[in-house]
């Protein structure tokens, strides 16, 4: 099939969506064509906008348009935990169940050697630092409940244990193999109180 | 169990098939390369999620197709329980009870089936892998949480690998990881190992008579399990787990050096004696066959005892591999108890008896041409 250019270049950036197969970015595509000029403007600031001004808390990795984020900044949450997790979605959904009321840590990943991925390229060396302020009592690790977030956390908890700050992991009340951020907030909420000492 | 009937969509050359299945024998009649192994292989697919033929799932698809789709309906405890596989290229379904099963290893164990194939003949004589595979696909389906720790076992393993070749290279010096995933490989290896230990006690219980009625006690048939590690069969969890953890500790610098994992149930091998002889290397090639015989009629009622039912039993182009002597021990054995698909390119290869009694259909190039001795 023959689209002009302009048309193709967008159907093809559709496609680098998760989820979206070529069909539904040809439709996606001229829908976009039918749309408000105004309408249009705004999708693509709003894209751009997402990705400049949003930067990585420099603290904890999470995504933030502020620098530390709101979460590292707001006084009233609780130094002494911090919860670790895989990605800035894992720490929307522990928002979301607001039981939590810590700080957290972002990895950006899991550590997989197949994937040539080590610990210095996700967040460990930062959070190794973080650990050495005092106020520091305990960090739970919610990686993913798969064979990489479990390796992941056995390796903090490895590097940690020496320090003697009580390491918890979020227990398993989560589907099997499944991820974090799939997980409804009562799973999660169960997982939380049911994490289990390192 | 049996299976009722069976539909297929663009299954490997069958564009659309429906059919309808004695409870007990069904004989599958044609000419070579007309579809018979690949009707086989579907009800095999509906029960394992997979096939044995290919570790490709996108070979079932028809040519020219995007999907294919395998539906049943089994018939287990007095329930109709409809069973579906889906395949696309970006992945499968499992189906079971309408409901989508997102853990295959939820999905494996309803439908129980054993498969004879000529393959299977070669189980004593062929590679360690053809032998791990036929314990996987057994216990899997008895106990379909071993599917889990299997799949698990894999990965972490993949993993591992990967990183005894990087410190092999020196592109890490990080040992810490690898200790990690030593405990990660031990947790789902004990397990493994614990298991096959216990089927194999089971398996060997059922065989050792089976075989014994075939050769007319001639022959004493045992099973000893062939461990990559030095261990008794009969170790319980913790030793095992012990066992590989101070094999692991030991050998942690010749698996470096070698860039791989030297140890574990991917290692592992079965060993048939027959009168306390190896049959792999002393064996003839008929005691080769009666022993992979004796298994497979063993299997059939391990999987009886442990699931309450009988398995459906598939023998694609066996029978006429077998002398008539076997062939009407096997028969035997299975009459009246087991639903069984027998595939053959002649009716003079079965026993007129069983023929008599069978449902039989003639394919044709991808379809059903002829259906004879309908009477249930
Ligand atoms: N994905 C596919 N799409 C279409 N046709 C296929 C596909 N895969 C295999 N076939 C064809 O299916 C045909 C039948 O194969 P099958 O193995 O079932 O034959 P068979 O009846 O068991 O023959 P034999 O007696 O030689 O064992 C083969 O000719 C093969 O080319
Ligand atoms: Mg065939
Ligand atoms: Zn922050």
């Amino acid at each position: 099939m023959y689209y002009p250019e302009p048309i193709s270049k967008l159907i093809d950036s559709f496609t680098k969506l998760p989820g979206i197969g070529p069909k539904t970015a040809v439709r996606l595509a001229f829908f976009v064509l039918n749309m408000k000029e105004d309408d249009v403007l705004d999708f693509a600031k709003a894209l751009v906008s997402a990705k400049r001004e949003l930067t990585h808390c420099s603290v904890c990795g999470h995504i933030t348009d502020q620098d530390p984020c709101q979460i590292c900044t707001d006084a009233s949450r609780d130094d002494s935990v911090i919860c670790v997790v895989e990605d800035p979605k894992d720490v929307i959904a522990m928002e979301k169940m607001r039981e939590f009321n810590g700080r957290y840590h972002v990895l950006h990943g899991s550590i997989s050697p197949m994937d040539g991925i080590g610990p210095e390229d996700i967040n460990v060396p930062d959070l190794i630092n973080r650990l050495k302020d005092d106020k520091v009592k305990e960090i739970i690790l919610a990686t993913n409940p798969n064979v990489e977030g479990e390796a992941t956390a056995m390796y903090i908890s490895r590097l940690v244990k020496p320090s003697g700050i009580r390491i918890t992991r979020i227990a398993h009340g989560l589907p099997m193999g499944g991820d974090l951020e799939y997980a409804d907030e009562v799973t999660l909420s169960k997982a939380m109180e049911g994490r289990r000492e390192l | 169990m049996h299976i009722k009937d069976l539909t297929l969509t663009n299954y490997r050359n069958y564009p659309s098939l429906a059919v309808e299945f004695d409870p007990k024998v069904n004989v599958i009649i044609g000419e070579n390369a007309q579809g018979k192994t690949n009707l086989m292989e579907a009800i095999y697919v509906l029960a394992f999620t997979k096939s044995y033929r290919t570790t490709k799932d996108n070979e079932l698809i028809a040519w020219d197709q995007t999907f294919a789709k395998v539906e049943g309906t089994l018939f287990k405890r007095n329930y109709h329980v409809p069973l579906e596989m889906q395949f696309q290229a970006k992945g499968k379904k499992a189906k079971l009870n309408h409901l989508e099963q997102k853990r295959l290893s939820d999905y494996i164990g309803a439908l129980n089936v054993v498969m004879f194939a000529p393959e299977d003949l070669n189980l004593v004589k062929g590679s360690p892998q053809v032998r791990r595979r036929f314990i996987d696909m057994e216990i899997g389906q008895v106990k379909p949480v071993y599917i889990y720790h299997l799949g698990q076992y894999q990965k972490v393993l993949k993993q591992r690998n990967h990183l005894l070749k990087d410190l092999q290279r020196r592109k890490t010096t990080d040992t810490t990881m690898l200790s990690v995933l030593t405990d990660q490989l031990i947790e789902h290896a004990t397990i493994i190992l614990a298991k096959r230990f216990l089927f194999l006690d089971l398996l060997m219980n059922w065989a050792r008579p089976i075989h014994e009625g075939i050769t007319q006690h001639k022959e004493i048939l045992s099973i000893a399990y062939d461990a990559s590690i030095d261990i008794d069969n009969d170790a319980d969890v913790d030793t095992i787990k012990q066992r590989y953890q101070a094999v692991f500790e030991q050998n942690q610098q010749k698996e470096i050096d070698r860039g791989s994992t030297l140890y574990g149930p991917h290692r592992d091998d079965l060993i048939f004696y027959v009168n306390d002889r190896n049959v792999q290397t002393f064996g003839s090639q008929g005691q080769q066959r009666t022993t992979a015989l004796s298994l497979k009629l063993a299997e059939i009622e391990l999987i009886k005892n442990e699931v309450g039912e009988y398995p459906v039993l598939l023998l694609d182009d066996v029978l006429s591999e077998l002398d008539r002597y076997r062939q009407s021990h096997l028969l035997h054995t299975i009459k009246d108890k087991v639903q069984t698909f027998v595939t053959t390119t002649s009716v003079n290869d079965i026993e007129h008896e069983t023929i008599r009694q069978a449902r039989v259909f003639h394919v044709e190039n991808g379809s059903i041409i002829k259906q004879e001795g309908d009477k249930s």
